[in-house]
């Protein structure tokens, strides 16, 4: 055993010093990293603060870490998101693996440049291999100067390795509430100390010395991090036993539940990473917070009918006057639909009725309201009809604001730290109207899907969000720096560097990128070579299409008209609807496509002033114009409502679901009856969907009969491959990118262009900027895209060229799979950039 | 590449990529210690905020800069670079 000298490090630079609580940046005052120092920089040439290897150097040059012989390693990260520069500014002077002597340059830089183009200067020195140091500086330091003593005596205690072969524990799980912390760490390493064995603690690749308080703090172990203990020599087995059973116990830490964290031993997994489903795109590093409603105590009994009667009285009363607040707060949003919603839920009179019956028994106000709505939760639960099941959280939730105002408790405004990323079994809108979203950068549920409150909210305020992650993210400890990448749909426990920053560059990237398309959004989709394409909306409502103005939107592509009445028990009088026509189609003008398509509901769609059978496999059954041909007068009703606005926009009027080519032809005669009726001498033009593929191959036979195709993307692509593209496990490859619909959309595109008419693309397949080229290439005369993507389509046409467009997609159709076309227009889209780029120079 | 033409953009948008910088005023951030040691307000050319800590200047005469004065006038770093440009380091909370 050797003892080890105190190491000074030198001052890799000349500068101002600062705490690293000071730097504002989480990733780096998080001590995530590790622990150190920063300075602000007054010298331009980065110097080793120790001799040792350079262990590590970014390829940009903005980073470098050097170890030295006994294991200490120093990172050093010039500025603050400088790894956006890709390397301008930056000289490297130093190799990877290169021996480097104290105070030999590492790294040049241009302190200009960089203060001009990156967001600090500020530079980052840190002892990444986790020994205490003491700081010997402060104020001005100059290079060369001792900065840091660094400790290194107990992190190399145990040289004397012991020979032969390890053992290795099965892998556990940590209980302790915040890691392996000083205390537990060094009850830790003083229980391995007694024996002779060299013992190692073990989390996913890295590894510790068991006897090293340092290096098992270094490990920065979390609540339920999955752990492993090794050991090699004589008395091997019983330390592993040992320190197996001491972890598992809490090493001296009282931990919840000492059963059930031997029960998750069983259950472990290697946990660096937890997956989801992405219910809102993006990317985040913050710290987790969990969120935990409290339990409310309920007595059954009550006290005499009439004053619990009252109590119900005034707690409807005060949850009626508190959502209308907050609808009045939230105008115009989602959420304000969300609680208008609510509202009408507190005067449903079954949910009263079932609450009165109770109060008449004597039951308590609070016991009567809660059993009613949980009673009737269950029942749109049980109908298993993923939409109805939202609306039992909503029941639920309505449910228990009520029951809170009975009860007198409090709601106690979040107090929330800076950065969180929410942790919830399931957000409820109260929960989440109450939110500081300045503060939140993003959601984690258990429970939900894309239809979700949480998924809405977080698309509206454009922050990232997944739902579907497993029950263990709840275990997770407040504080936790953790990794969201929505768009992979994986939330990552022990993110690194390198990741952090590559999410970090592509989330500003993004931002820059929107600012920009959106300030060119009226700007027409014409590509390079002059080939124009239409850019249209996709809307459920009159705002929508104004919004979709502002945005550059040259007109509706698909107005989802059962959307319009979509919360109705009864159907909308004819007049009503004309009137929501004939706004819409004024709002848009005579010279803009307006498309309506018809009523398009079904099992899996339920409107409520259209009852139906349930059946057994709703996504095969009256759907669409199936289920309108079954009920022609909702179609008359529906046709006469749209031909009130002819005029006003140039009217389209689309059939969903059209598989027929009968279908076609009954439906068309309605509106010719309509019309007549109406004294129109002209009719609106009348095209069907694409999203059946027996209409795509029979397009040709179709198109002499219609006036357009518009083809529906998401259906056609479920039906094509046969995978319900909301299945747990078949969503992923439900891929409108497959060659298979692709090769439709070609038909489809070839038949109707034969014929004089053109097509669109409704379908989410529109809205995906990868996908442009392709559909382009094909031939697709106008994408209709949902509003907020409206500049970011348009601006992406602009990028491209159709014959090159052509000559990709040809190669597309004859490509294998879906990720193979993926992985083709991403390899164009990236030529394609770098050809304009170079045009601009 | 694609990377390269949203730097491009980016660059163009806006010389320093923080908004609430961008958006801090720009006149009298000296205070008028450091205008005189810095050569007086005729001896500069332009100045900004960049890069969270610093300000940059451009100066007609780095001749005039007073590296003690500065200091004098609480400013604790000042790097001195080509061209008359200086940055003076004024710290986090000095916007």
């Amino acid at each position: 055993m050797t003892a080890t000298q105190p190491l000074e490090l030198l001052a890799p630079l000349s500068g101002v010093l600062l705490a690293l609580d000071t730097v504002p940046d989480p990733v780096f005052s998080s001590r995530l990293i590790g622990d150190g120092l920063c300075i602000d920089p007054t010298s331009q040439t980065l110097c080793a603060p120790l001799a040792g290897v350079i262990s590590n150097i970014q390829d940009s040059g903005h980073a470098v870490s050097v170890t030295d012989d006994n294991g200490v390693q120093v990172l050093m990260h010039i500025g603050l998101d400088t790894v956006n520069l890709a390397g301008q500014g930056f000289t490297r002077l130093v190799q990877e693996g290169q021996r480097v002597a104290v105070g030999q340059p590492l790294i040049e830089f241009d302190a200009d440049y960089v203060a001009l183009n990156a967001r600090s200067l500020l530079t980052l020195v840190l002892v990444v291999s986790g020994e205490p140091f003491t700081v010997l500086a402060n104020g001005l330091v100059e290079v060369g100067q001792p900065l840091m003593q660094v400790s290194p005596g107990e992190a190399i205690e145990a040289t004397d390795e012991e020979e032969g072969d390890a053992l290795f524990s099965k892998p556990l799980t940590l209980p302790n509430a915040n890691g392996l912390h000083a205390r537990p760490a060094a009850v830790f390493a003083q229980a391995a100390k007694g024996f002779n064995a060299s013992i190692y603690l073990h989390k996913q690749t890295q590894s510790a010395n068991a006897k090293s308080l340092v290096a098992i703090m270094a490990l920065q172990t979390a609540h339920g991090d999955t752990l492993q203990v090794s050991a090699a020599g004589e008395d091997a087995e019983a330390a592993i036993k040992a320190l197996v059973t001491l972890l598992v116990e809490g090493c001296g830490e009282t931990v919840a539940a000492v059963a059930e964290a031997v029960e998750a031993v069983a259950a472990v997994s290697s946990a660096t990473l937890l997956r989801g489903v992405c219910a809102s795109p993006g990317s985040a590093f913050g710290q987790v917070v969990q969120v935990v409603e409290p339990e409310l105590a309920i007595t059954e009994q009550g006290a005499g009918e009439a004053a619990e009667r009252a109590a119900l009285q005034r707690g409807l009363l005060a949850a009626t006057e508190a959502l209308q607040a907050l609808q009045a707060k939230a105008a115009g949003s989602a959420q304000a639909e969300i609680f208008r919603a609510h509202q009408e839920l507190l005067e449903d009179p079954t949910l009263l009725e079932h609450a009165h019956d109770l109060l008449a028994e004597g039951k308590s106000a609070a016991f009567a309201w809660n059993s009613a709505t949980v009673a009737t939760a269950e029942q749109f639960k049980a109908l298993g009809n993923t939409l109805l099941a939202e609306r039992a959280a909503d029941l639920a939730d309505v449910g228990q604001r009520v029951l809170k105002l009975i009860l007198g408790v409090q709601d106690s405004a979040w107090d929330l730290p800076e950065r969180a990323i929410l942790i919830a079994e399931q957000l409820t809108p109260s929960q989440t109207a109450s939110l500081d979203t300045r503060k939140v950068l993003g959601f984690v549920t258990v429970g939900g899907g894309a239809t979700s409150h949480v998924a809405i909210l977080a698309r509206a305020l454009g922050l990232p969000a997944i739902c579907g992650v497993s029950l263990q993210v709840l275990s997770l400890a407040n504080g936790k720096q953790v990794l969201l990448d929505a768009d992979k749909g994986e939330l990552h426990l022990n993110p690194d560097l390198a990741e952090i920053e590559r999410l970090e560059a592509a989330r500003q990237q993004q931002t820059l990128r929107r600012q920009r398309e959106v300030a060119q959004a009226s700007l027409p989709a014409t590509t390079r070579d002059g080939h124009h394409v239409e850019v249209t909306a996709n809307v459920a409502s009159l705002q929508e299409v104004e919004q979709s103005l502002t945005l550059g939107g040259e007109g509706v592509g698909l107005l989802r008209s059962e959307f319009l009445y979509l919360d109705r028990n009864r159907a909308p009088s004819p007049e009503e609807q004309a009137g929501t026509y004939t706004a819409i189609a004024r709002a848009l003008g005579a010279e803009r496509n307006l498309v309506v398509r018809t009523l398009d509901v079904g099992g899996d769609k339920p409107l409520a002033y259209v009852p139906m059978e349930a059946e057994t496999n709703p996504f095969l059954g009256l759907r669409g114009i199936r289920l309108c041909l079954e009920r022609p007068e909702l179609l008359r009703e529906q046709f006469r409502a749209i031909l009130a606005s002819a005029g006003f926009a140039r009217l389209h009027i689309m059939l969903p679901m059209v598989s027929l080519l009968s279908e076609l032809h009954l439906a068309r005669k309605i509106l010719e009856e309509e019309a007549a009726a109406l004294g129109l001498n002209e009719l609106p033009k009348l095209g069907i969907m694409i999203e059946v593929p027996s209409a795509a191959l029979m397009a040709d036979v179709f198109a002499p009969h219609v006036d357009f195709f518009s083809i529906g993307t998401n259906d056609l692509t479920q039906y094509t491959l046969a995978m319900d593209r909301d299945h747990p496990r078949l969503a992923s490859q439900a891929d409108s990118f497959h060659p298979a619909v692709l090769r439709l959309i070609a038909t489809t595109v070839k038949a109707a262009h034969a014929h004089g008419k053109w097509v669109g693309v409704c379908g989410a397949l529109a809205s995906e900027a990868l996908a442009v080229p392709v559909l382009i290439g094909l031939g697709v005369d106008e994408l209709s895209v949902s509003v907020p993507l409206i500049p970011t389509i348009k601006a992406t046409v602009r990028e491209l060229d159709l014959a090159d467009c052509q000559i990709i997609a040809r190669q597309i159709l004859g490509l294998e799979e879906a990720a193979q076309v993926r992985e083709a227009l991403s390899q164009y889209h990236a030529a394609t950039v770098e050809s304009s780029s170079v045009l601009e120079h | 590449m694609f990377e390269k033409l949203q730097r491009a953009f980016w660059k163009a948008l806006t010389p320093d990529l923080i908004a609430e910088t961008v958006a801090a005023p720009v006149q009298n951030e000296l205070s008028a210690d450091v205008l005189s040691a810095l050569g007086g307000e005729g001896n500069i050319k332009s100045q900004q905020h960049v890069a969270l800590t610093r300000v940059r200047v451009q100066l007609q005469d780095v001749a005039e800069l007073d590296a003690a004065a500065l200091k004098a006038a609480g400013v604790p770093g000042v790097m001195v670079l080509g061209g008359g440009v200086v940055h003076l380091l004024t710290g986090l909370n000095s916007v």
